[in-house]
């Protein structure tokens, strides 16, 4: 099994989070700042090609390294890093989605959920920075801890999305602040679910409640 | 270097060492069996056209042209085997060796789509070199001006007193001691001492069989120690050419993976799947199977240093101008660079279809009709 091109896929996987950093970053400081949308559009469709692009790269080094290590292949890595490549993927999507809300018009900047809105940022920041860190690492326990953290974190943005949904709460902007939320949630489930990949046996990645 | 590298590279020195000893193993066998006898033997080649399906068939069965090639220097080597028959058998290796890809191709029969452009992948490789033969075969055979390069070649790198082709180089000296070792090896089993001194055509053939085994088994050994030593510079290189695309870049790809592994099939069936997926096209991957094609004839090169006789170097000289020109003349150009790209393209069109004219066009093209041709030509 050749070893160094699976490195070589890893460190694509991390130049992917730290892509997704970056385009989460944009996305958040257009909702929670005052950043002109003008100034940063380009950067962040631009870094979203960036990810796809990478995205592929990972498909295309994937099927050469299968197709040189035909008799010694490890079915489940490569599996596990589809996956992965996958949901690392999708973060960018999403954080496409939450600029698109900041479009509209938007902002979450002044109202007084502000300091809740940005240590949300912050903490689904740091589980982006948690993954790239445990993609190079084989310590399960750090990973199950940023599967632990990331759960919780859906758990309590699930709860906020009901409890809008239901109207419990009375909120400026209740659709954008639900979709806020929902896409939130979604990359928080992609973080998780790449972690699974890098534990889990193959049938149960994503598949964590079950 | 890591222990299991060092191992690999050991293990293909070592390997390397046993396919030249057992070149020059077979060149003393079929130098027992007498002048007389292989004259009988070779007559069924005396036709060039025979001896273009033989070189087929052959590959064909043992999967490999480097095996067909290295054992037609060993017995263009032993002066069995004239030049003017060796140089059809060696082009139909070319051709016999393109079955390897094919059958790997069926292993992605259950997708249409990904089965026809694997299909078109490996049976580019089919019709470049039917296209070549069909171009230099008349050409060589007719003007032998193929023949003639090599034969000044050769004149040209003994004249220079290149270390290996001299009678006394260390190298040969070493395959001839290794040589004499297994042959005082076999001498000392009784039954194959009392062969060698009542039946010496008995024992001859026991050589002949023992050297053609050891070609294949050394080989076989060289080949996979070398891919595990190469794979990730093999990933590497395809990689780049992936993102290169095609062109001279990918030829020189296709050239070193193969010189590396000495095995063009290995280099051609990884192409396959990679093609099949749809992640290099078949324009793309065309210029690494014709890089494949000129990194093999290294194998020959190598087994003609075993060889006392300089017509060994010659034919294998020739393989290398043969393959060399087949690039030259079909792949600067467009419109001949895409004859065998479209034929390749179309037949997977009506195989993708009916996948059953996949496996005819195997059986066909590398079993029935060489088979049939030496019947006729004999």
């Amino acid at each position: 099994m050749s070893k160094e091109s699976l490195d070589n896929i890893d460190a694509k996987l991390s130049e992917m989070l730290i892509n997704s950093m970056h385009i989460y970053d944009i996305a958040m400081n257009c909702l929670l700042g005052d950043t002109n949308l003008d100034t940063v559009r380009d950067d962040l469709y631009a870094t979203d090609k960036t990810i796809n692009e990478l995205h592929r790269e990972v498909r295309r080094e994937m099927i050469v390294h299968s197709a040189v290590n035909s008799r010694n292949l490890d079915i489940p890595l490569l599996l596990s890093y589809m996956t992965m490549s996958k949901d690392i993927e999708r973060i960018g999507d999403y954080c496409k989605n939450l600029f698109e809300i900041a479009e509209t018009g938007n902002t979450f900047a002044k109202g007084e959920d502000l300091d809740s809105y940005i240590e949300l940022r912050n903490d689904i920041g740091k589980l982006i920075v948690y993954l790239q860190s445990c993609l190079n690492l084989e310590d399960e326990a750090k990973i199950r801890d940023l599967i632990t953290l990331g759960s919780s974190m859906s758990s309590d943005l699930d709860d906020k999305i009901t409890g809008l949904l239901e109207n419990k709460e009375t909120i400026e902007y209740p659709v954008s602040t639900t979709l806020f939320y929902r896409y939130l949630k979604r990359i928080v489930s992609h973080i998780v679910n790449a972690s699974t990949a890098l534990i889990m046996p193959t049938d149960q990645i994503d598949y964590l409640d079950e | 270097m890591n222990l299991k590298s060092f191992k690999n590279l050991s293990f293909a020195i070592l390997f390397l060492y046993f396919f030249l000893v057992s070149i020059k193993l077979l060149e003393k066998g079929i130098k027992t069996l007498g002048a007389e006898y292989t004259d009988a033997l070779f007559e069924s080649v005396s036709n060039p056209f025979a001896g273009l399906l033989v070189g087929i068939l052959c590959t064909v069965l043992v999967q490999s042209s480097s095996v067909t090639t290295a054992t037609i220097v060993g017995l263009v080597g032993s002066g069995v085997l004239s030049l003017e028959y060796a140089i059809p058998m060696v082009m139909g290796a070319n051709i016999g060796t393109t079955v390897t890809n094919t059958l790997v191709s069926f292993g992605h029969a259950r997708r249409e789509q990904e089965f026809k452009r694997a299909f078109a992948a490996s049976t580019m490789h089919d019709f470049f070199n039917l296209l070549v033969v069909i171009l230099l075969f008349p050409l060589d055979l007719f003007t032998g001006f193929i023949t003639k390069l090599a034969e000044d070649g050769t004149e040209f790198i003994l004249a220079t007193g290149f270390s290996v082709t001299k009678p006394n180089s260390p190298i040969k000296a070493g395959i001839k001691w290794g040589s004499n070792n297994i042959l005082d090896g076999l001498s000392s089993v009784p039954f194959i001492n009392n062969l060698s001194e009542n039946s010496y055509r008995a024992y001859a053939a026991l050589l002949i069989a023992i050297a053609i085994a050891f070609i294949f088994l050394s080989l076989r050994n060289v080949v996979s120690n070398m891919k595990s030593l190469m794979l990730n510079q093999i990933e590497f290189g395809l990689d780049k050419a992936l993102s290169k695309g095609g062109g001279l870049f990918a030829i020189l790809i296709g050239i070193l993976i193969t010189f590396s592994v000495q095995s063009s099939s290995i280099t051609t069936s990884i192409l396959v799947p990679i093609v099949g997926s749809g992640i290099l096209s078949i324009e793309n991957a065309f210029p690494i199977t014709l890089g494949a094609n000129i990194g093999t004839t290294i194998t020959a090169v190598l087994a003609s240093f075993a060889v006392d006789n300089p017509a060994g170097l010659t034919i294998a000289l020739h393989h290398v101008y043969f393959n060399l020109m087949g690039v030259a003349i079909i792949y600067p150009f467009k419109i001949i660079r895409n004859i065998p790209i479209n034929l390749a393209k179309r037949l997977s069109i009506i195989t993708a279809k009916r996948r059953y004219i996949a496996i005819l066009y195997v059986l066909i093209t590398f079993l029935l009709l060489p088979l049939l041709g030496v019947v006729l030509f004999n």
